[in-house]
């Protein structure tokens, strides 16, 4: 019989919180890179001007249809050539900022399509109800359209947001230790491997079904 | 007021508007009926520019819809619209419906404007719903707002795309009610609407439609007293033999 041994946790914890803000920070900044950028490809998609339209569906299934593991990589590779060739001088954490840099525009191919569906779903009256009353295209767009899209795309931004704070654990493939990665480690060094990634597994269930609890009491007690 | 000259317009190859004219000046109430598909629907989102047509022109107060230069949200300000399906804003009670162009639109203050909707609301008899969201009231209420909202932005003319199709019988009148006071009150008026209930009573002119085009355009007696054409009696008979047929 197994024999559990919890005894490398409680020592592992203050590198399991700081991998944790980790995962925390690059998930926040890729869901709201992801949504304003999302928002801004998922309009020039419906867009009528074909050449807006045609930018963004390359945008879209270009990153749609490689691993993001990969595009993490190349960042990883580009983007501090990239950066000394333009400024000539470089003193960040590089890994930081690919993973922040290839999470926010992984997410925004995502999101791109999660709105346009939104945006689609919304009936072609409601932009007419608010341009007979003499708003904008633009005003109607940000006044009537989107407030209304994104109230009926929570779940599906909830779903993508879960996704994407598990997927951050990818980032070991740059070097980063997030959340999982501190938690395979210690498990791997201590010979506790199964205990630590029972002990993750709980942590990360713990914060995804309450996201989506909270997001529901949202929902209903703000009648979104 | 409303001056429509030659218009035609095509969705592809199908002409849904042939060389439509008339006039509607100011303190008229134009019916406009005809069969489904007639084009009458087509013709009064030409007048605010919500549809584009290619051919022909329409001045409103003097400026003409179609041209480029025209600025067609300043002048949809000025013009409202009651749509069949009401189009309240969902996401916004009652009284932010009535709120929102008034301040988005006209620059109108919160107070200035909240004031203003509300006195709308209680000249349709819904003062006690401000607070509701449109989802909350029934149908008939939802148009009754959606008049108040048009009426908000202090309009030059209404227009009306079938403001009771999508009513249950029992809420037709208490929409019509408040048409009918409107109209009393010396608003311009063009309606599409089968309702020839309220074409007798408070029209000027009734236009018929029919295949996109203008086949008739009298005033109100003559159109339900005097025999027109053939189409325009074929059509009334079938929409008023339920209702008692023409007198």
């Amino acid at each position: 019989m197994y024999e559990f041994d919890w005894s490398s946790i409680p020592g592992a914890l203050p590198f399991l919180w700081a991998g944790m803000l980790l995962t925390l920070q690059i998930t926040g900044v890729a869901i709201f890179v992801g949504i304003v950028l999302g928002t801004v490809i998922a309009l020039f998609r419906l867009s009528k001007n074909k050449f807006l339209s045609g930018l963004a569906a390359l945008y879209v299934t270009g990153f749609r249809s490689v691993p993001l593991v990969m595009v993490l990589l190349w960042f990883y590779l580009l983007v501090p050539q990239l950066i000394t060739g333009l400024f000539g001088h470089f003193d960040l954490d590089i890994r930081l900022l690919s993973a922040f840099v290839a999470f926010a525009l992984f997410e925004a191919s995502y999101y791109a399509e999660i709105i346009r569906a939104g945006i689609q779903s919304v009936s072609r009256g409601q932009a007419s109800a608010g341009l007979a009353l003499g708003m904008t295209g633009g005003q109607a767009m940000r006044l009537i359209i989107l407030p209304q899209a994104f109230r009926r795309m929570i779940p599906l931004l909830l779903t993508q947001a879960i996704i994407l704070f598990q997927d951050t654990s990818l980032v070991y493939v740059i070097g980063l230790s997030e959340f999982f990665g501190v938690a395979y480690n210690t498990g791997n060094r201590d010979g506790t491997l199964v205990e630590l990634l029972l002990f993750a597994g709980a942590i990360y269930f713990i914060i995804s079904f309450g996201v989506s609890l909270l997001v529901r009491v949202l929902q209903t007690k703000f009648a979104l | 007021m409303i001056t429509i000259k030659n218009v035609s317009k095509w969705y592809g190859e199908f002409h849904v508007l042939k060389k439509c004219s008339t006039e509607v000046d100011r303190g008229d109430v134009v019916v406009v009926c005809g069969p489904s598909g007639s084009g009458k629907s087509t013709l009064i989102k030409c007048v605010n520019g919500l549809e584009a047509f290619q051919e022909g022109e329409i001045l409103v107060d003097g400026i003409s819809v179609g041209a480029r230069q025209t600025n067609l949200s300043k002048l949809r300000a000025r013009v409202g619209m009651v749509f069949q399906h009401f189009e309240l804003f969902p996401h916004l009670k009652v009284i932010q419906n009535l709120t929102i162009a008034q301040c988005k639109v006209l620059g109108r203050g919160k107070e200035e404007a909240s004031q203003k909707g509300l006195k709308l609301l209680e000249t349709v008899g819904l003062a006690a719903h401000a607070d509701k969201f449109p989802a909350q009231l029934s149908g008939g209420q939802q148009q009754r707002v959606a008049i108040a909202r048009a009426l908000a932005m202090d309009p030059i003319a209404m227009l009306f795309d079938e403001p009771t199709s999508a009513l249950d019988p029992e809420m037709i009148k208490e929409v019509l009610d408040v048409m009918v006071k409107l109209a009393e009150e010396g608003m311009t008026m063009m309606v599409v609407t089968h309702e020839m209930g309220f074409a007798r009573e408070v029209a000027d002119r009734v236009i018929f439609m029919d295949h996109g085009e203008i086949v008739e355009d009298r005033p109100k007696t003559d159109f339900f007293n005097t025999r027109g054409t053939d189409r325009a009696q074929q059509f009334l008979s079938k929409i008023l033999s339920h209702s008692g047929g023409l007198s």
